[in-house]
């Protein structure tokens, strides 16, 4: 549990992503997932991939830190890899192994015709797990440079509303409380004989028998601090001040702005690129346009 | 007396001779041959000059007569083949024509064998006209080549190929060339195609046309036949989307063009490529062939890699109104976040916090692991598992906080701590994660407000009313969810998978999740109290 915590937490040094201000990483991290989502082309996607893991490089990440993106991403892209080898629906598609037989009683029929892994889906799985592993690898790269509250700044400064900052806050702050919390009611059922390391009945019977005891805690919990922060004058006014004061750097203002800048033109151009695909709309014009989309992105 | 009578009839005789002479010396100087008949010969059929074939084809010898002439006529028509051809039919036909303006024409099969020697052969027809007893020939010549294989694959060429293409087979540039494009074929986005006015132009097929230009670069006509074939592109198989079963006949009846092209020209011709329901998106490889007339012999193919773009607009248009829905109800909520906020206490607040932070670290923590390593190992079956987590545990708490505060917000703002509480610790910030969270928050908030579950008089505690609304909500969420999956992330998935993760996960587990809450929920009360 204590590992779980020092992974979830971010580790604060001072180099170039971490000096980055947080609403510039929303900014980047919003940017890059309109560029993810969008691209189709695999090199294009890869390029994106390795320039996001570039980030830990010079952020430089504590070994358990890399790890841990290293199991994720592994665990991601062969999920993925996986599930789009079995339901892969476009051609050519190559049969290499069957999972259930089209003649299989019940689930032959079930399953529309057999389950089968197909080779091209390996592939495309591959190429499209890259998508989810460029923004997954983003977002923990902003999450493992950013304090919280620098980022829950950060939304306040993107006009999140100030409750809902404050909710988070408040999530967030527990966080380490109710994991404690949630590991002692692990040890109790230790004693008690569960074991929920067991896969299968042991993790649900854990799962099940954590909500109980540690939401009463929080119900506890939730008088004595409401008290408390309504008597520091929560909603008492409706402007703010805060100690700490965000800035964007010159640096910051470049990057969020290319970042931008490239998520918009992406944007565009896919979707000029998709009506004149679709048959919905073509102008000559556009054929530049259209031959970076097709080429490129 | 009988000399004189001998005399007599003689005279009378010639008397007659020389009256009747003029006559028919007219009728024969009147009837010009020529000018009062048509008479045609084309071998091949079509061809007009010189024909060309290869050995071992059939073809058919196009012979015609029509006569010009107001009276009867008989007619002995003889086709004089060069030795080696066979004629699969008679070669000496014999008719009457009555009348200006009748005709009578034959197609004569003829065979020219595998190892006749290259070159050209002369082909003569004669017509011997037989009118009032005079006769008249007509003679028609043409030149007639025959080919190795070799020559006339040197001769002609596929010199062009348009796909898409107009109706005129000319290169249409407002589609990407070589793709294809499969339209949506759910009869429900075409219900509301209908409602809404707009159509889908073919009720059971889409089709398009490719254009195909062949050249002839020799100095004989050659007649043939332009013919495709879609194929997979590993196996080289026909793919029989692409060539379906058209009002019972098999579209191979309607997909080919015949064509005659003289020496040295280029003719396009296009053909109907039709695009069935069940066809697949992807590459295939598109082989067109010429195959000269009469023979199955394939004088020239051309192979060109193709890509079959399928888009299924219903998942997109899921995909476009979520998020449309998800940004407005967040704009909603900034815009109006002061009055929505203040009706919470400051208590209420700080609980749904950390209710978040509960299922954050109860399901979402361990799920961040468990939920690949359970779709590494169990692939699509791994919904089952991690379903507990997912759907049984999240729907007790969000069953147990609806009981302890039954007011319409909740479920939204436990939503968006979740949200953020992952985005912030497990960076997932995803399109995803924003689209499927905030409709469900939607669905679920309206879903319970209406039901009377949430509002001035709640009852949160209606074990099968929550079930079913939760059940419900979680179905439409997941949904929408596989759909945004599949547009914006390009994924594959089942429509069986789809349904049994909708059935299982979304209601099954939801409902026995929702039941259980609240029940935890009746149990938290008694501690808050």
């Amino acid at each position: 549990m204590i590992g779980a915590r020092s992974i979830a937490e971010p580790t604060i040094k001072d180099t170039i992503i971490h000096r980055i201000d947080p609403r510039a990483k929303i900014l980047i991290l919003i940017s890059t997932a309109f560029i993810a989502v969008t691209l189709d082309n695999p090199e294009t996607m890869f390029l994106l991939f390795l320039i996001v893991l570039s980030g830990f490089a010079l952020a430089r990440m504590p070994a358990i830190k890399l790890k841990t993106l290293a199991i994720l991403l592994i665990l991601l892209i062969w999920g993925t890899i996986y599930s789009q080898a079995l339901f892969y629906s476009q051609l050519p598609r190559t049969v290499i192994f069957t999972i259930i037989s089209p003649d299989f009683p019940v689930l032959g029929w079930l399953t529309n015709g057999g389950l089968f892994v197909y080779e091209e889906g390996l592939r495309h799985g591959a190429i499209q797990g890259l998508r989810s592993a460029s923004i997954l690898s983003l977002g923990l790269l902003m999450c493992w440079t950013t304090d919280s509250r620098d980022i829950l700044n950060g939304l306040v400064g993107l006009r999140v509303p100030y409750s809902v900052a404050f909710m988070v806050v408040t999530a967030v702050r527990f966080l380490p409380i109710i994991i404690t919390e949630v590991a002692t009611v692990i040890t109790v059922q230790r004693l008690r004989g569960f074991n929920p390391k067991r896969f299968g009945s042991g993790i649900i019977k854990t799962s099940l028998n954590i909500l109980t005891p540690t939401l009463s805690n929080c119900v506890r919990r939730t008088g004595t601090l409401a008290v408390s922060i309504q008597s520091r004058a929560f909603r008492a006014n409706t402007e703010r001040t805060y100690l700490k004061k965000l800035k964007f750097s010159e640096f910051d203002k470049a990057v969020v702005t290319i970042c931008v800048f490239a998520a918009i033109s992406i944007v565009i151009i896919k979707l000029l690129y998709n009506l004149y695909t679709s048959g919905i709309y073509y102008t000559s014009g556009l054929r530049p346009v259209y031959a970076i989309a097709r080429g490129y992105l | 007396m009988k000399n004189t009578d001998l005399l007599l009839k003689a005279f009378l005789l010639l008397l007659l001779v020389l009256a009747l002479q003029p006559g028919a010396a007219r009728a024969q100087e009147d009837f010009e041959p020529e000018e009062m008949t048509a008479f045609m010969l084309q071998v091949p059929h079509g061809v007009e000059g010189s024909g060309l074939a290869v050995g071992g084809s059939n073809l058919s010898a196009y012979v015609f007569f029509e006569s010009y002439y107001n009276g009867n006529m008989n007619v002995t028509l003889e086709l004089d083949l060069p030795e080696g051809f066979i004629p699969q039919d008679a070669s000496v036909h014999s008719f009457s024509l009555q009348t200006e303006y009748e005709d009578w024409y034959r197609l004569v099969d003829i065979y020219i064998p595998q190892n006749l020697p290259s070159g050209t052969y002369n082909i003569t027809a004669t017509a011997v006209i037989d009118v009032d007893g005079s006769k008249h020939a007509i003679v028609r010549r043409t030149h007639f080549r025959v080919a190795s294989k070799e020559e006339i694959t040197n001769e002609i060429t596929i010199s062009g190929l348009m796909i898409p293409s107009d109706e005129d087979g000319y290169g249409d540039p407002s589609h990407p060339s070589n793709t294809l494009i499969i339209r949506e074929t759910s009869p429900a986005l075409k219900k509301l195609l209908k409602i809404t006015d707009l159509k889908i132009d073919r009720e059971e097929f889409t089709s398009t046309f490719m254009g195909v230009e062949v050249t002839n670069k020799g100095d004989s006509t050659v007649p043939v036949v332009v013919t495709y074939n879609i194929l997979d592109i590993k196996t080289g198989e026909p793919v029989k989307a692409f060539k379906p079963t058209i009002m019972g006949m098999n579209s191979d009846t309607f997909c080919y063009a015949a064509l005659t092209l003289p020496p040295g020209s280029s003719s396009l011709v296009s053909l109907p490529l039709y695009i069935s329901d069940n066809a697949m998106g992807g590459d295939y490889l598109l082989r067109v062939e010429v195959k000269l007339t009469g023979s199955d012999w394939v004088a020239v193919t051309r192979d060109q890699k193709i890509t079959a773009v399928s888009r299924k607009w219903g998942p997109i248009m899921i995909t476009f109104a979520s998020t449309l829905l998800g940004l407005t109800a967040v704009s909603l909520f900034f815009s109006r976040s002061k009055e929505i906020m203040d009706r919470f206490k400051t208590r209420n607040l700080v609980l749904i916090s950390l209710f978040g932070t509960v299922s954050f670290a109860a399901i979402n923590l361990p799920m961040t692991i468990l939920w690949e390593l359970s779709h590494a190992i169990f692939g699509p079956f791994s919904f089952l598992f991690t379903g507990l987590f997912y759907e049984i545990l999240l729907y007790m708490l969000i069953a147990s906080l609806v009981v302890l505060i039954p007011k319409p917000g909740v479920v939204s703002l436990f939503m968006m701590v979740r949200f953020l509480l992952g985005g912030f610790i497990t960076g997932s910030f995803t399109p995803i994660t924003f689209i499927t969270l905030s409709l469900s928050a939607v669905v679920l908030e309206v879903m319970m407000y209406v039901a009377g579950i949430t509002g001035k008089s709640p009852d949160p505690e209606n074990r099968f009313k929550v079930g079913m609304v939760c059940g419900i909500a979680d179905m439409i969420g997941g949904y929408v969810s596989f759909s945004v999956w599949m547009v914006l992330y390009r994924l594959f998935y089942s429509n069986w998978y789809i349904m049994a993760n909708i059935l299982i996960d979304g209601f099954l587990y939801t409902f026995i999740g929702a039941w259980f809450g609240i029940s935890l929920g009746n149990r938290l009360k008694k501690v808050a109290e």
